[in-house]
């Protein structure tokens, strides 16, 4: 079942991402998605398939190979569910009587779930699709192909425009004037103050962001862009909160339970901005919506970076005695943001648990 | 109207129907409520679908005025005459759709038995090796789900007591055969063993629209004390526990009695008291008078530590030391859920007692 016993090509261009993942070539969860994305097109166009079933199963085993290298398989759940939905769409097409679901009181207690109804049938019932064809095991394929490619399409386009429609709503959330704290390097961040800065004369404050300090390259990227930016050590964030009009953060990934997992110092910006009741916003696309739940982890994602950016090696007779740890994200739980940003509009973070069953289906939280 | 909708329920006993059907202990519930409906249709006359739903909508008001507890029997009710009213006419003749209607209502109660297990492979994820769970009073869900975990996980189980009726000893005592190291703690020792507990699993009586939970009494208190204590609480429910209401405090639970909560008062001085009490708001005072008549009778005994014969015969589940001695056996038949919201008042008069 595997997707090399398939196709060759597949199992390259799956198996150069899978490297790149672990080696941390691919930076940011945006070009991730994309990659992913990119490399599940490839495996669609190539894949040879006689009903539903193997295509879904070849690409939940590509998408279990990818969440191994580094654990996230939002974009693939994600091409799931639009494979699903396309597919539903062009077999109700052509048999559409069958197409009602069976009216059973279990089924009538879900209707009450938040599912979106199917957007926009690009499918026409015009194609016979016919599934395990005897004579012609490839027909299914070539039918649905193209509608495929057209949803994994739009995904791909949903994801290169996702900094523009995050940062749409910008000019609501930032007033002139305010003092914005933001923590480490977030492109949706970035992205979103720069949009600010377009309408608004407002003052960021950026934390260094130890031992990464990717908040120098945020303070430059802002400043460049001509906003007034100070940069303070991750230290003075608590004594600066009483100032601080707004806190934004960037997150990593979204839970169901409305937490999330962002870079470290976050949680301590978001539990400082607890103390003073600042707003915490926190800006992310929709793509890093992520249907698992923060079960008992004491470091968030169990993501460690380099231990030598805490404690170089040039202290050598330090390190043996010393256990060095430089968890990269912080777990932040729901209680401490006011409002997920998203490129789906704003949310409180109560309302992630709906836009993740809109998002995936309930069947493929397990890759 | 009332020619063909009385009929079938007075020849049909609805609460006796759905009696028999929670004998079965697998049960809860809002699937009797289901299962009883199902044959008040099948003993009905109905011969159109409004006289149907009428005669449904009568049964359940039957039902819920004859239990004590109705929160989750009428989930149930509400539930089914929903199904029942939305449900595509199809069928050739209306004998046809009755038929297919009550076939649909049998099969989900026999589906939704599986939920439990459906529940406790969910929970697995939530529940860490070697943890420790605190429960309350006892719930299939969670036993479902505690045994589950036993297979491939180490936990150990406090459970509370559960008063008045003591229901915590039944986990103790089914968790304990299972091989689950538990232990029965008090009431009152909640916060207590907080400290010791890495998170808190509940079942559940209903669910509500604002997101509450309706549970046996002293859950709530159980979560207080978690939340203070940072500690996650879970709460187990089937789908069929869903319930359109939406209390806005503890008295708005269709179980509430206002004589639960009203003050004995004293002989002679107590009426003074009452006079000059500047504090006392309307609906307190009022409540007070409401619950005079009776407790003019227990006044006197009121010194003892003792309930009363009369407090006894109020709170028939109360007397814990007589429950356990002798009505035990009787009591552990029914479910254990049919009152339990009404003993989180009645625990406040234990306490008064």
């Amino acid at each position: 079942m595997a997707p090399d016993s398939y196709n060759p090509v597949n199992h390259r261009a799956v198996e150069v991402l899978v490297s790149k993942l672990r080696r941390r070539q691919v930076i940011g969860s945006r070009e991730a998605a994309l990659e992913t994305v990119r490399v599940l097109r490839q495996v669609v166009s190539k894949a040879r398939f006689s009903n539903i079933d193997q295509l879904v199963n070849l690409i939940r085993s590509v998408g279990k190979r990818l969440v191994e290298a580094q654990p996230k398989g939002n974009t693939v759940r994600k091409i799931l569910h639009h494979i699903r939905e396309e597919y539903n769409t062009a077999i109700n097409g052509v048999a559409s009587t069958s197409s009602k679901p069976v009216f059973s009181i279990s089924n009538f207690v879900l209707q009450g779930q938040p599912r979106k109804q199917s957007v926009a049938l690009k499918s026409e019932g015009s194609m016979t699709l016919k599934e395990n064809d005897p004579d012609d095991p490839d027909s299914f394929a070539r039918g649905l192909k193209p509608v495929l490619m057209e949803a994994i399409q739009d995904v791909l386009d949903e994801l290169e425009t996702v900094y523009d429609t995050v940062s749409k709503n910008a000019k609501d959330h930032i007033h002139s004037d305010e003092i914005i704290l933001t923590i480490g390097y977030s492109k949706t961040v970035e992205a979103f103050l720069k949009a600010a800065a377009h309408s608004r004369n407002y003052t960021v404050i950026v934390a260094e962001t130890g031992p990464s300090y990717s908040g120098h390259e945020m303070a430059r990227a802002l400043s460049s862009a001509g906003i007034s930016t100070f940069l303070v050590p991750d230290s003075s964030i608590y004594a600066i909160m009483s100032r601080v009009n707004k806190v934004i953060l960037g997150a990593h990934a979204i839970l169901a339970n409305g937490g999330m997992f962002a870079i470290t110092g976050s949680l301590l910006a978001a539990t400082a901005a607890r103390v003073h009741s600042t707003p915490v916003a926190v800006c992310a696309g929709q793509f890093k919506l992520t249907p698992l739940w923060n079960l008992y982890h004491e470091f968030g994602a169990l993501d460690f970076a380099d231990p030598s950016s805490v404690l170089g090696f040039e202290e050598g007779n330090l390190v043996d005695k010393v256990d060095v740890m430089n968890p990269y994200y912080d777990y932040v739980g729901p209680e401490l943001v006011d409002v997920f940003i998203t490129n789906d509009g704003d949310h409180p973070p109560s309302s992630v648990y709906r836009l993740i069953k809109e998002t995936y289906d309930d069947d493929d939280h397990e890759l | 109207m009332s020619g063909t909708d009385s009929a079938p329920s007075l020849d049909f006993d609805i609460c006796a129907a759905y009696r028999r059907i929670l004998e079965d202990k697998e049960i809860s519930p809002p699937l009797a409520a289901i299962l009883s409906l199902t044959e008040l249709m099948i003993n009905s006359k109905a011969g159109t679908m409004f006289e149907l739903v009428q005669a449904l909508n009568d049964g359940a008001k039957n039902l819920k005025k004859r239990t004590p507890n109705p929160i989750s029997l009428n989930a149930g009710c509400e539930l089914f005459i929903a199904f029942v009213t939305l449900f595509p006419h199809e069928s050739d003749s209306f004998g046809g759709l009755k038929t297919e209607l009550v076939k649909q209502g049998q099969r989900y109660a026999a589906e939704a038995l599986s939920y439990r297990d459906k529940i406790a492979e969910l929970a697995l994820g939530f529940i860490k090796d070697d943890s420790v769970i605190l429960t309350h009073s006892y719930s299939r869900v969670v036993m479902k789900a505690l045994l589950h975990a036993h297979k491939t996980k180490r936990i150990s189980v406090y459970v509370t007591e559960a008063r008045p009726r003591g229901l915590g000893l039944k986990t103790h005592a089914a968790l304990t055969a299972a091989g689950i190291p538990c232990t029965v703690v008090l009431d009152s020792a909640v916060a207590y063993v907080m400290d010791q507990v890495d998170f808190v699993l509940v079942g559940s009586e209903a669910v509500v629209e604002s997101g509450g939970l309706i549970n046996a009494v002293g859950s709530n208190q159980m979560a207080i004390v978690a939340k203070a204590a940072n500690k996650p609480f879970f709460a187990l429910a089937e789908s069929y526990k869903f319930h359109r209401l939406f209390p806005l405090s503890q008295y708005d639970l269709p179980t509430h009695n206002p004589n639960i909560l009203s003050f004995p008062s004293l002989p002679a001085q107590s009426d003074a008291a009452h006079g000059t009490q500047p504090g006392a708001s309307p609906g307190v005072s009022s409540l007070a008078i409401d619950g005079n008549p009776p407790s003019n009778k227990e006044s006197p005994s009121f010194a003892h530590r003792t309930m009363t014969p009369e407090q006894i015969a109020r709170n028939p589940d109360v007397d814990y030391t007589s429950f356990f001695g002798r009505r035990h056996p009787h009591t552990r038949g029914k479910s254990e859920s049919p009152d339990s919201s009404r003993l989180m008042l009645k625990n406040f008069r234990i306490n008064r007692a």
